[in-house]
C-alpha cells in the first residue's frame, strides 16, 4: 500500500516538474553550457570525419568528374532556385507596392555560415546542434536559412556551439502566406518531415503547388524567403479555417550547411538634451 | 573506474545516434541508443552504480534534444525502476527474454515520449506516422536489443578483468 503511494506521488512530482519545464523553457544555463561543451567536439569529430570519407569516396575513387560536375550543377541549381523565389516575391511585392508607396527595399542581411555537427536523438523532436556560438556573434532567436529556404530558428546558444529548432518540430511556428494569394497563416511542425499551415482562413482559394513564403511579420525571418509548397489542402464544410500542408524545400534529412541571419545592429539614438 | 567506463561507453552511443545513425537509411528510425545501456544497468549492475550513469546521461540528452527539459531523465528513471520491479518476478538473465525486455523498454520510453507531448499539446493527435515510427522501433529493438546486451556484458566483463590485473600488479 505504501507502496503505490509512493509511486503515485512520484508519478505526480515529475509530471508537476515536466510540466514546469515544459512551460518555461531551460536556457543553457552553466551545467548545460558544459555538457554541450562535452559532446559537441565529438560529435564534430565524428561529422568532420564521416564527411571525409564520404568526400573522398564521392570525389577521388567514385567518377571523379561527374561528382564534381554534379556538384556544381546542384549548386547552381540550388542559386537558381533561390534566385527565381525571389525574383517572383520582388516582381509581386514591387507591382503592388513599390510603385505606390515609393519605398525602396534596403535590408541587407549579414548571414554566417555553420556546419550541422550532430541531430537530435528522438525521433519525435526536430533540432540540430550547429558549430558556431557566442563567440561568433550568434544570439538565440536567430534565423537559420539554407539556399532553398526557411530550416529554423537558433533556440539555444553556448559559447562555440547553439542549437537549432528545425521548422519541422512541432514547437516551431513561423509567420508565412502564400506568394500568389497572400493568404497568411502559421506555419507549424508535423509529422513526416511536413509541416501544417495553420490558422488560413476559408475564403482563400489556394492550390496544391502555391508557394509559401515567410512574411516577416514574426520579426525573425526577412520577408519572402521560400517556406515550401502546399501539398495537401481540405476545406472542412464547417468552421473558418482550412487545413493546409505545405512541404518544406529544404531536405532536413541532408542538411549539412547553414545561413545564420545575423540580426543588423540596432541604431542607438542620442537622448535628446 | 567503472564509472569511467559507462560514461565512455554512453558517450560513444550518443555521439553515434546523432552522427552516424541519422545518415545511414536503414537506421533513420532506429531506438535510442542508451535504453538498451539503461535496462542493462537496472539487470547486471547496482543501484547505485546506475543512477550516476542515469543521471549525468538523462541530464546531457535533455540537454542536446528538442524535447522539454526533464524528459529523457524521466524516462530512463521510470525505465530503470521499472525492469528493476520486473526483474524481481522474472529471469530476465535468461536470454530468451532479454529482446522481449529490450523491447517493452523502447515501447515503454517511446509511451512516455509520446504521453508527454499529448499532455501539454492540445493539438497532438496521434497519427499513422507516429504508429509505424513506434513498430519499427520496437522491431529493431526485438531483434538488436540483446545483441548490445551481451556486447555490454562483454566489454564490462573485460574491463573488469583488465582493471583487476592493473590493480594486483601495482601491488
Amino acid at each position: 500500500m505504501v507502496m503505490i503511494i509512493g509511486v503515485i506521488v512520484l508519478i505526480a512530482v515529475n509530471i508537476i516538474l515536466l510540466s514546469i519545464f515544459n512551460r518555461r523553457y531551460i536556457s543553457y544555463y552553466r551545467p548545460g553550457r558544459i555538457a554541450i561543451s562535452l559532446i559537441a567536439p565529438f560529435q564534430k569529430a565524428s561529422t568532420s570525419s564521416i564527411r571525409f570519407v564520404r568526400d573522398i569516396w564521392r570525389h577521388y575513387f567514385f567518377v571523379v568528374n561527374v561528382a564534381k560536375e554534379n556538384d556544381n550543377y546542384q549548386k547552381a541549381l540550388n542559386k537558381a532556385f533561390e534566385n527565381n523565389i525571389q525574383l517572383k516575391e520582388f516582381k509581386l511585392s514591387n507591382s503592388r507596392l513599390r510603385n505606390l508607396l515609393n519605398f525602396e527595399k534596403t535590408i541587407t542581411n549579414r548571414v554566417l555560415s555553420a556546419e550541422v555537427i550532430g541531430k537530435d536523438p528522438s525521433p519525435w523532436f526536430k533540432t540540430v546542434l550547429i558549430d558556431k556560438g557566442k563567440n561568433d556573434g550568434v544570439e538565440s532567436g536567430m534565423a537559420v536559412v539554407v539556399p532553398k529556404g526557411i530550416a529554423g530558428q537558433v533556440t539555444d546558444v553556448s559559447a562555440n556551439y547553439s542549437k537549432v529548432l528545425l521548422i519541422i518540430d512541432h514547437n516551431s511556428a513561423v509567420d508565412a502566406l502564400v506568394q500568389n494569394d497572400r493568404a497568411r497563416g502559421i506555419i507549424k511542425g508535423g509529422m513526416a518531415e511536413q509541416c501544417l499551415f495553420k490558422y488560413v482562413l476559408r475564403k482563400h482559394d489556394i492550390e496544391i503547388g502555391d508557394i509559401v513564403v515567410s512574411s516577416g511579420l514574426d520579426g525573425v525571418f526577412p520577408k519572402g524567403l521560400a517556406v515550401g509548397y502546399v501539398s495537401a489542402v481540405i476545406k472542412p464544410k464547417s468552421g473558418i479555417f482550412q487545413e493546409v500542408t505545405v512541404t518544406p524545400y529544404v531536405d532536413f534529412e541532408k542538411l549539412e550547411e547553414v545561413l545564420i541571419v545575423l540580426n543588423p545592429k540596432k541604431k542607438e539614438f542620442e537622448p535628446e538634451q | 573506474m567503472t564509472h569511467c567506463l559507462h560514461i565512455f561507453i554512453c558517450l560513444c552511443l550518443i555521439v553515434i545516434q546523432t552522427t552516424v545513425m541519422p545518415y545511414i537509411p536503414l537506421f533513420e528510425r532506429f531506438y535510442d541508443l542508451l535504453t538498451p545501456f539503461i535496462i542493462y544497468l537496472s539487470i547486471f549492475r547496482s543501484v547505485r552504480e546506475s543512477m550516476v550513469v542515469i543521471f549525468i546521461f538523462g541530464f546531457f540528452m535533455d540537454i542536446i534534444s528538442g524535447g522539454p527539459f526533464g524528459l529523457y531523465l524521466t524516462a530512463y528513471v521510470w525505465l530503470f525502476i521499472g525492469v528493476r520491479r520486473a526483474i524481481t518476478f522474472l529471469h530476465v538473465g535468461d536470454s530468451l527474454l532479454l529482446p522481449f525486455v529490450v523491447a517493452a523498454g523502447v515501447l515503454m520510453e517511446n509511451l512516455i515520449f509520446i504521453g508527454t507531448s499529448a499532455m501539454f499539446e492540445q493539438s497532438s493527435r496521434i497519427s499513422e506516422a507516429v504508429v509505424s515510427t513506434i513498430i519499427v522501433q520496437v522491431l529493431w529493438a526485438l531483434f538488436t536489443g540483446p545483441l548490445f546486451l551481451m556486447f555490454f556484458n562483454y566489454s564490462h566483463r573485460r574491463w573488469d578483468r583488465w582493471s583487476k590485473e592493473i590493480f594486483v600488479k601495482k601491488n
